[in-house]
């Protein structure tokens, strides 16, 4: 039976992901839709939010009446966030704006928004990934004022995928194998968290990782 | 519509030479990282704005990013004259807002069309995203109208710059009226495209026309003078091969809807928000209206009650201030 994963579509670079999601081929046929409304989420098995800015895509979720179907969608179902959609998915955001960004939560994470400052702020990386598909090909990480993860919540079973090369850090950090900060994808449980963009590569290996690590095995244990 | 919407970035022949590697396996500034700055803004609305209250109605209503202008275009069409680059000033106070804390972190563009015409000057250089200053380099070539002004804005930190008179390297914002044009700005460094519309009427007309002589020459394209690379990967992707917003004459949500639909991947409004009766809830409507650009009951929904819309002008012999298209807006 086909699997639908959905694309949050408010706002950023939602078309991209769709894109790579069509480019799939697996065991399980992907079904790939564009999330706009409540109705649009209901029909998903999975969902991804995609960078963009995560403040406007916030409120238009609000303004949506998205915000607490998404939240409820997050308890269950599977969801990868990249970049601002990392933010979103994150339990608490460090220097946010002043009333506070609104967060759907679901990943026990402390994350700050383009926190290597101005300098660092876009780049590309060749990073190694744990568990892609031929991983010893290294996959190019598209950092866009990427987010930074500052922190872990105690027992939380995060699983870390990728982490900057030290020689690539702007500035050395105390113990780089050791700090949160150096982490640029993540899992727990069914969540998958990057703080980069997958989707602006051709290389469609973290869409085929979400797909079959992270989505059908949550389907099957349903 | 996924496909037409769908941006894989191509990076022009005479793409800026891969700099500022860092050690081994990371660069910046490469046309990846260009043209991804762009395409997180996809989907978006980003507005004009003249000092630091639009600015934040702009962020409240959810612009994706401000562009500040010292004056809008309906502005220069009344009063005449020719838009400067902003106070530095003013967009030195955006930064409580937007720029300087990035916790709040909307991009920010500013305005530097000039009116300087330096189309027969030359300048080699490029501008190094990473440290944001403008540096000199003898390997990319760019004609820059006012350069000082470029040093000036890249030095206090604004994250792209409009510019259509003139070309340049890095993520600028081009306008366009058709496919040609389009295509040898890009072919010239642009990562980000918009047409030119007819700015400060609130008279969507032109942007329309714009749009869909983009669209129509995509479908056959021939005798078009652009670069036949480009030209080959326009026919396949069946679109620009880079961002491409709506720009010009926007005024209202089913505007913005329409050249969504037409297939632009986001809009600029000028004029068109702080020029109306009730900015902070046109914004807001247009936002919307530019992710729900298919759904005509939230359409419907948001366009109610937003009070007196701009003066929309006939572009015509007759429009004051002329075409700003013409002039290279």
């Amino acid at each position: 039976m086909s699997v639908t994963i959905g694309v949050l579509a408010l706002q950023g670079a939602f078309a991209e992901h769709q894109k790579r999601l069509q480019s799939l081929r697996l065991k399980r046929p992907i079904v790939s839709i564009l999330v706009k409304t409540p109705d649009d989420l209901q029909r998903c098995d999975a969902l991804i939010i995609p960078g963009g800015e995560s403040t406007t895509i916030a409120l238009l979720a609000r303004l949506a009446g998205l915000i607490e179907p998404l939240k409820e969608f997050i308890r269950n179902k599977p969801v990868w966030g990249t970049c601002a959609g990392a933010i979103l998915l994150s339990q608490s955001v460090t220097g946010a704006k002043k009333d506070g960004q609104e967060l759907l939560g679901g990943v026990s994470v402390d994350i700050a928004r383009n926190g290597w400052g101005s300098q660092v702020e876009s780049f590309e990386a060749a990073l190694e990934v744990k568990g892609l598909r031929e991983p010893t090909v290294p996959f190019t990480g598209i950092f866009i004022r990427a987010p930074v993860v500052l922190g872990f919540a105690p027992d939380a079973s995060i699983q870390i995928l990728a982490r900057l090369p030290p020689r690539l850090l702007p500035e050395p950090l105390a113990d780089e194998n050791d700090d949160a900060r150096t982490v640029v994808a993540l899992r727990q449980g069914k969540h998958l968290l990057t703080t980069f963009h997958p989707e602006l590569t051709q290389d469609d290996r973290f869409h085929d990782y979400f797909a079959r690590k992270c989505v059908f095995p949550t389907l099957l244990a349903s | 519509m996924s496909d037409s919407k769908t941006t894989t970035p191509v990076p022009p022949a005479a793409a800026a030479p891969a700099r500022a590697q860092r050690e081994g396996s990371s660069s910046l500034g490469t046309f990846g990282v260009k043209s991804g700055l762009a395409q997180m803004l996809k989907g978006g609305v980003i507005m004009d704005v003249v000092n630091a209250e639009q600015a934040r109605i702009a962020e409240e209503a959810g612009a994706c990013a401000v562009m500040a202008l010292e004056r809008v275009p309906a502005d220069i069409r009344a009063d005449g004259g020719v838009a400067r680059m902003s106070d530095p000033h003013m967009i030195k106070v955006l930064p409580s807002v937007v720029l300087r804390n990035r916790s709040i972190h909307l991009p920010a563009t500013a305005n530097m069309r000039s009116g300087y015409d330096t189309s027969h000057g030359e300048l080699w250089a490029y501008l190094d995203q990473r440290n944001r200053n403008l540096t000199l380099d003898s390997k990319a070539k760019v004609r820059i109208g006012h350069f000082v002004e470029a040093q000036i804005l890249q030095q206090i930190g604004v994250d792209y710059i409009d510019e259509s008179e003139h070309s340049f390297k890095i993520p600028f914002v081009c306008g366009a009226r058709n496919l040609g044009e389009a295509l040898r700005r890009i072919s010239e460094g642009a990562a980000f495209i918009r047409t030119k519309g007819e700015a400060g009427t609130g008279n969507v007309v032109e942007a329309v026309r714009h749009q869909r002589a983009v669209d129509m020459e995509i479908r056959k394209a021939s005798e078009i003078q652009a670069p036949f690379h480009l030209l080959k990967e326009t026919a396949r992707l069946k679109r620009l091969p880079v961002v491409s917003f709506a720009a010009g004459g926007i005024a209202t949500p089913a505007d913005a809807a329409l050249m969504m639909q037409l297939g632009c991947d986001g809009v600029f409004v000028g004029s068109g928000i702080f020029k109306s009766g009730d900015a902070a809830k046109r914004a807001r409507a247009i936002v919307q209206a530019v992710t729900h650009y298919n759904n005509p009951k939230i359409l419907a929904d948001c366009s109610e009650n937003l009070g007196e819309a701009m003066v929309g002008l006939s572009i015509d012999a007759n429009l004051k201030g002329g075409r700003l298209a013409e002039r290279g807006w």
